[in-house]
C-alpha cells in the first residue's frame, strides 16, 4: 500500500507572491507607524473607506477617533502621543529589541542589538549613513521584514524557487528567534500606557501580525 | 486571534497607499545573498577577514570559492553565495584547499634529478636554468623540424589554462598532445556525440519529476559535483520525487535514492533496452516520446515516417524483453516493466548515467541505450529532462596570427585497430605505444596536472617505461607535489595550487544559464613555485615566438575586457571584485535543436543540401576542391565535414538540430548511427556480452571501483583533513562470497587478476552485489608526502605539527596495479569495470 501523504492546499506560485507582497505592504505600513510621527498623509489614508474597513477586519477600529477633528490638530497631538510613549521624558515604551531580550544584560546596544545588526547585514542590507537612530529599532525590524518580503515576491515572480526558500529561512529565523520574543512585551507595554487609541490599536494589530507570521513561517517546511 | 486572510487585505489595501505613508527608511540593499557568506571574522581577534573571490580546482566541477586571508595566510575557503551554478555551497574537498597551499611536502623550487632516473636525488636549480634547459632541448626539437617529438600530456587542463597553454603548444608546432578521458568517461562522451553531437549532458534536477539513474554516484562523486547534488537533495527532500538507482554497489548514492536495484556489472545496457522495448511495445512512447521522434533518425532513411521509426525501433528492440535482460543483469522482469513505466509516464523524467555504465568493453552503447530511452520518452533537452549543457562563452586573445603547421606523432589514440572512434583518444596506451615504438617516440614528454603512473591501470608497467631513459629520452614534470610520476622526472617545474594563480572559467551550470568567473591568487605562490600559464608565456619568448602574452593575469584581463557582458558589467575590475557574472535577464536554454536556421545562413557561400542525409554542410569550409567533388562524396564521408555543419532539413523545414562534433553524424538525434555502421558496428545500440565475463570460471569475481565523497582520484590524498577522514579503502565483499572463500570482516585479503595481485582487507556487507569485489580508487599513494602515504617527499619541510596530528597509520591499496588498461573496442574507455579476479584468503595472513 502506498504511504498516505497529506493533501495540503499548496498556494500556487503566482499565490506565493502576492502574499508575499501583501504582507510586505502590512510590514512597510507597520514600519511606517513606528517609524516617526504620524503625517497628514497617513491618516487621510488610513481615513479612506477601504483602508478603514480593512483595518476594521483586523480589529482596528479608529473611525470615531479619527473623525471630527481637524488634520492639523490630530497630527499635532498624536506627535505628542508619539514623543510621550517612545521618546520620553519620563517612563515611556522604549522601541528598542535589545532592552527587552537579553535578561541581566539587557541595555540600549546591547547584545542583541549587535545580532540585529550583523543579522540584517547578513542578510545583505547595510544601514544607510544618514540614519541616526540604533539598529533595533522596531521601525527598522519592521523595515526589514518588508524588504526581505518583498525580495522574496521578487523571487517568486522570477520563479527562482531556491532563493525564495533561502529568503523565507531567513525571515523565519528573524521572527521566531528575534521579534516575536519582544514585540509582544514592546505592543503590552503600548496598550498599558497609551492615552490615544491610536498607538494601542496599532500595537494590537502589530502584535497579531508578528505572531500569526511567526506562527505561519515557523511552520514552513525547511 | 484574527485570520491570516484579513491580514493579507489589509495588506492589499496599505499596498495601494504605500506612496503616502512611506517615510525614509534606514536600510539599503547592498549585496546578494551575504547571508550564505562572503564574510569571516577570525576567533581571535575578532576581527574581518580579507575575502577575495576566486575557484575551485580540487576537481573538475570548479566551483566558485572566497578564500579569507588573516595575516597574509590562507586561512579558510567557503562557498561563493553569488554562484548561480553552486548556490553559495562546495564540498569538503572545497574546503581543504589550504592543505594544498601548505602541504609541508610541496615543492618549493624546480629541480633537477642527480642520480638515476627515479633515485630520488634531485638538485635545486634556478629557473633561469630550468628554463634555459627545456627550452634548449624543445626549440632543437622545433628547429630540426621534429616538433611532434615533444609531447604535452595533461590531466586537468580547462578554460583559459587550456587556451593559453594550447596557443603555446600551437605556436610551437606540436600536435602531439595527451588527455585523461579515457581513463575518465571517454564512452560516455562518445555515445553522446554518436547520438546528439555534444559530448556533456545536464541533469535538470531543478524541474524533473522522476530520476533514473544507472551507475552514476553523483551525490559523491560528479564532473559537476556539488551543482548538481544539492539540486538532487532538493528535489527528494522538497518536492519527494522519486529516484531509481541500478549500481553493483550501494554507493552513497543508491542509498538515499528511493530504491537500489543491485544489478550484474557490465549488464546496465541490458536493463536499458529491455526498458526501451517495454516502452515501445506498451505505446509509452506515444505523446512526448513520439513527438520528438521528428528529431530523431531510427532508420537508415533519413526521411522516415514516424510510423517507420516507430516499427525499425519495435523492431530492433523486439528481442531485448525484460525476461531476456533478466538472465543477463539478475534484474527482475517484472521490476525492469515497473520503473520502465514509472519512467515513461512520470513526465518530466531525467536519466543519468555515468562510468558504471559505461566503463566496460562496448561502453558508449550503453550511454546510446539510455539516449534511447530518453529520447523514446520525451525526455531530451527539456525542462526537468536531460540536457545540452550550457556553459560561459569567453572571448580571449587568439595570440599570434601566422603558426606553424603542428605535427604529430600518432601516439594518443592507441595501436591501429584499438578502437574504431577514440574521439576522446586513448591515453591509458600511450606507455604501451611508447614502448612498442613502432608509432614513433617523444623525445621530451612534459606533463602538466597529471599523475600518469598512478592514475593509469597496470602501474607497474607505466612506472617502467617511464623510467626507462631509452624509452623516454627527456621528461619535465610540472606539479606543485612529489607524486609517483614527479618521482620520476628529469627536472620538476614546481607549478602554483590552484589557489595561488589566475583562470577565467566556464564550468556548466546546473540550471542552462551560462556563469562566466574567475580565478585569482589567494595568496602569492609559495617559495619560487609558478603557475604553468606563466610558465608557457616564458618558454615562447626563450624560443623566439612571444605570444604577445605577458602571463595569465595578462590573458584573464584581455579576456575579461573583450568577453560580451563581463565587459559592460565592469570588465576585469568587476570580476576581481565580484568573482562572478551571469546575465541576469538569460533564460535558460531548452530545445535548442527545433529552431529554425536562417535562410541567410543556409545562402552563404558554399553551403549545400546532401542528398543522402537531408544535411546542410559547407564544402568550401570542409576544404573541398570542388562542388561536384563534395556532392560525390557526400557529407557523411568528407574528413571532418561536421565541422561545417548548417542544419538539418526534417521535412520542408531547416533545424539547427542536434549539432554534430567529432564525427560525421546528421542534425538529427540519431539512435540509427550510419558512423557506428561505417565502422562496423551495429547502428542501434546492442548488447554485447564482455567476453572475460563470459569466460569467467565459477570462483572468479569482477572487480569494480568506486569514488567516495571527500576524495578525487588521484590529487588530494595530500590534504590532511581530506585524509584524516579517508585513508583506508577495504574491499567490499557480499556475505555470500565471503563465506564461499571463508573470508571474515577484516582478514587480510589477496586479489589477483592476470597482470598480477594486491592484499587488501575485507569488508563483508551486503551492500555489494555478489560475486563483485569493489575497491575504492584514492587510497595506496607509494609517494604524493606523508598523508597520502606515510612517505615524506625528498624537499620535505620539517614540521612537528604535521607529524604530531597524522594518527593515521593506514593508507590503504590502489587497485590500479590489479587492473590492465584495456580500451573499449569502439571509444578506447579504459574499462575500469570488467577485470576479473580470484580472491582468496592471504596466505601470509
Amino acid at each position: 500500500m502506498k504511504p498516505a501523504i497529506e493533501q495540503v492546499a499548496v498556494p500556487e506560485p503566482d499565490d506565493k507572491a502576492r502574499i508575499a507582497r501583501e504582507r510586505s505592504s502590512l510590514y512597510g505600513f507597520l514600519a511606517s507607524v513606528f517609524r516617526a510621527e504620524p503625517t497628514a498623509a497617513l491618516l487621510g489614508e488610513i481615513r479612506k473607506a477601504a483602508f478603514g474597513g480593512a483595518l476594521k477586519a483586523v480589529g482596528v477600529d479608529l473611525v470615531d477617533s479619527l473623525s471630527g477633528r481637524s488634520d492639523e490638530d490630530l497630527v499635532e497631538e498624536l506627535a505628542v502621543e508619539y514623543a510621550r510613549l517612545f521618546i520620553g521624558p519620563g517612563p515611556h515604551t522604549t522601541p528598542y529589541a535589545a532592552v527587552y531580550l537579553g535578561g541581566d544584560g539587557a541595555s540600549l546596544w546591547g547584545p542583541e542589538t549587535v545580532w540585529v545588526k550583523r543579522f540584517i547585514e547578513d542578510a545583505g542590507f547595510d544601514y544607510t549613513p544618514d540614519f541616526q537612530g540604533l539598529p533595533d529599532h522596531i521601525a527598522v525590524e519592521l523595515e526589514f521584514m518588508q524588504e526581505m518580503t518583498s525580495r522574496e515576491a521578487r523571487a517568486l515572480e522570477e520563479a527562482t524557487v531556491a532563493k525564495a526558500q533561502a529568503i523565507v529561512k531567513t525571515e523565519a529565523v528573524f521572527l521566531t528567534r528575534h521579534m516575536a520574543r519582544w514585540v509582544p512585551k514592546f505592543c503590552a507595554k503600548i496598550t498599558s500606557q497609551a492615552r490615544l487609541p491610536f498607538y494601542s490599536e496599532m500595537a494590537a494589530l502589530t502584535v497579531d501580525f508578528i505572531l500569526s507570521e511567526a506562527e505561519e513561517l515557523a511552520s514552513t517546511p525547511s | 486571534m484574527t485570520s491570516r486572510r484579513n491580514f493579507l487585505k489589509l495588506g492589499a489595501v496599505a499596498a495601494t497607499a504605500t506612496a503616502a505613508i512611506t517615510g525614509t527608511g534606514a536600510l539599503t540593499w547592498a549585496k546578494e545573498n551575504r547571508i550564505k557568506g562572503g564574510r569571516d571574522y577570525s576567533p581571535t581577534t575578532g576581527k574581518a577577514r580579507k575575502a577575495i573571490p576566486s575557484a575551485c580546482w580540487q576537481c573538475v566541477s570548479r566551483c566558485p570559492i572566497i578564500g579569507f586571508i588573516e595575516e597574509g595566510r590562507l586561512v579558510k575557503v567557503e562557498g561563493q553565495p553569488n554562484s548561480i551554478r553552486t548556490d553559495g555551497k562546495v564540498c569538503a574537498k572545497a574546503h581543504a584547499g589550504p592543505n594544498q597551499v601548505y602541504d609541508p611536502d610541496r615543492i618549493l623550487y624546480p629541480m633537477r634529478r642527480v642520480g638515476k632516473r627515479g633515485e630520488g636525488k634531485w638538485k635545486r636549480v634556478s629557473w633561469d636554468d630550468a628554463l634555459t634547459e627545456v627550452a634548449g632541448r624543445l626549440k632543437k626539437l622545433r628547429d630540426d623540424g621534429q616538433p611532434e617529438k615533444f609531447m604535452f600530456h595533461y590531466g586537468r587542463m580547462k578554460a583559459s589554462s587550456s587556451k593559453l597553454v594550447g596557443m603555446f603548444l600551437a605556436n610551437y608546432g606540436t600536435g602531439t598532445i595527451g588527455n585523461h578521458t579515457s581513463i575518465c568517461e571517454g564512452a560516455k562522451w562518445t555515445g553522446q556525440e554518436l547520438t546528439w553531437g555534444k559530448h556533456y549532458d545536464n541533469w535538470d534536477f531543478d524541474h524533473t519529476k522522476y530520476v533514473l539513474n544507472l551507475g552514476s554516484n553523483l551525490l559523491e562523486a560528479h564532473t559537476n559535483h556539488t551543482s548538481e547534488a544539492q539540486r538532487l537533495v532538493k528535489a527528494l527532500a522538497d518536492r519527494r520525487i522519486k529516484m531509481v538507482t541500478f549500481d553493483v554497489r550501494l554507493s552513497n548514492t543508491a542509498a538515499k535514492s528511493t530504491e537500489w536495484v543491485p544489478v550484474k556489472p557490465g549488464t546496465d545496457i541490458a536493463v536499458l533496452l529491455a526498458m526501451s522495448n517495454v516502452v515501445m511495445n506498451e505505446g509509452l512512447y506515444q505523446g512526448e516520446g513520439e513527438a520528438f521522434l521528428s528529431f530523431c533518425r531510427a532508420t537508415p532513411n533519413v526521411n522516415a515516417s514516424t510510423a517507420d521509426k516507430v516499427a525499425a525501433l519495435k523492431a530492433h528492440l523486439a528481442s531485448y524483453t525484460p525476461e531476456w535482460a533478466e538472465k543477463i543483469s539478475g534484474v527482475a522482469a517484472d521490476k525492469i516493466r515497473t520503473i520502465a513505466r514509472e519512467f515513461a509516464t512520470t513526465k518530466p523524467a531525467v536519466l543519468v548515467t555515468y562510468r558504471g555504465l559505461v566503463a566496460h568493453y562496448y561502453g558508449p552503447e550503453g550511454e546510446r541505450a539510455a539516449q534511447m530511452l530518453a529520447a523514446i520518452t520525451g525526455n531530451i533537452d527539456n525542462p526537468g529532462g536531460r540536457c545540452k549543457a550550457v556553459g560561459a562563452k569567453w572571448k580571449f586573445p587568439s595570440g599570434p596570427k601566422d603558426k606553424p603547421t603542428a605535427k604529430k606523432l600518432k601516439i594518443v589514440d592507441g595501436f591501429k585497430g584499438q578502437a574504431k572512434l577514440p574521439t576522446h583518444h586513448i591515453n591509458h596506451q600511450i606507455f604501451n605505444v611508447i614502448k612498442d615504438g613502432s608509432l614513433g617516440r617523444p623525445d621530451v614528454y612534459m606533463w602538466y596536472c597529471y599523475a600518469p603512473v598512478y592514475s593509469n591501470g597496470d602501474c607497474k608497467a607505466n612506472a617502467a617505461v617511464m623510467k626507462d631513459e631509452t624509452l623516454i629520452p627527456y621528461s619535465v614534470c610540472i606539479n606543485p607535489f612529489y607524486d609517483e610520476s614527479a618521482a620520476l622526472a628529469d627536472i620538476i617545474l614546481p607549478d602554483a595550487t590552484y589557489l595561488e594563480r589566475w583562470d577565467w572559467e566556464d564550468m556548466v551550470s546546473p540550471n542552462q544559464v551560462p556563469e562566466h568567473y574567475i580565478r585569482q591568487p589567494l595568496v602569492k605562490p609559495l617559495g619560487e613555485a609558478r603557475n604553468f600559464g606563466d610558465v608557457v608565456c616564458d618558454l615562447a619568448e626563450r624560443m623566439g615566438f612571444p605570444l604577445g602574452i605577458k602571463n595569465m593575469e595578462d590573458f584573464v584581463e584581455k579576456s575579461c575586457e573583450m568577453t560580451p557582458g563581463v565587459k559592460e558589467a565592469g570588465g576585469f575590475e568587476y570580476m576581481k571584485t565580484h568573482g562572478v557574472w551571469h546575465d541576469p535577464k538569460a533564460k535558460p536554454s531548452y530545445y535548442g535543436y527545433a529552431k529554425p536556421v536562417k535562410a541567410a545562413d543556409l545562402a552563404k557561400d558554399g553551403v549545400i543540401l546532401d542528398e543522402a542525409t537531408s544535411t546542410y554542410w559547407n564544402w568550401k569550409k570542409a576544404k573541398v576542391k570542388t562542388v561536384e567533388d563534395a556532392k560525390a562524396k557526400g557529407y557523411a564521408h568528407t574528413k571532418d565535414a561536421y565541422k561545417t555543419y548548417i542544419g538539418q532539413k526534417i521535412g520542408d523545414k531547416v533545424y539547427k538540430g542536434f549539432k554534430p562534433d567529432k564525427v560525421n553524424k546528421t542534425g538529427y538525434f540519431e539512435l540509427y548511427s550510419t558512423v557506428m555502421e561505417d565502422n562496423g558496428f551495429a547502428p542501434m545500440p546492442t548488447y554485447k556480452a564482455i567476453p572475460e565475463h563470459v569466460a569467467m570460471k565459477p570462483d572468479d569475481m569482477i572487480l569494480t571501483t568506486f569514488k567516495v565523497n571527500v576524495q578525487t582520484h588521484s590529487r588530494t590524498q595530500n590534504c590532511k583533513w581530506l585524509t584524516e577522514i579517508y585513508h583506508d579503502n577495504p574491499a567490499w565483499i557480499n556475505p555470500a562470497s565471503a563465506e564461499a572463500r571463508n573470508i571474515k570482516e577484516g582478514d587480510r585479503i589477496r586479489v589477483a587478476s592476470g597482470i598480477g595481485h594486491i592484499e587488501t582487507t575485507a569488508r563483508v556487507t551486503p551492500a555489494v552485489a555478489p560475486g563483485v569485489i569493489a575497491i575504492a580508487m584514492h587510497c595506496g599513494h607509494w609517494e604524493y608526502g606523508r598523508y597520502a602515504s606515510g612517505k615524506k617527499s625528498p624537499f620535505v619541510k620539517e614540521d612537528i605539527v604535521h607529524d604530531k596530528q597524522m594518527w593515521w597509520k593506514s593508507h590503504g591499496e590502489h587497485p590500479n596495479w590489479i587492473i590492465p588498461n584495456d580500451p573499449d573496442p569502439i571509444s578506447g574507455q579504459q574499462r575500469w569495470m570488467d577485470t576479473v579476479v580470484n580472491v582468496s584468503k592471504s596466505v601470509s595472513a
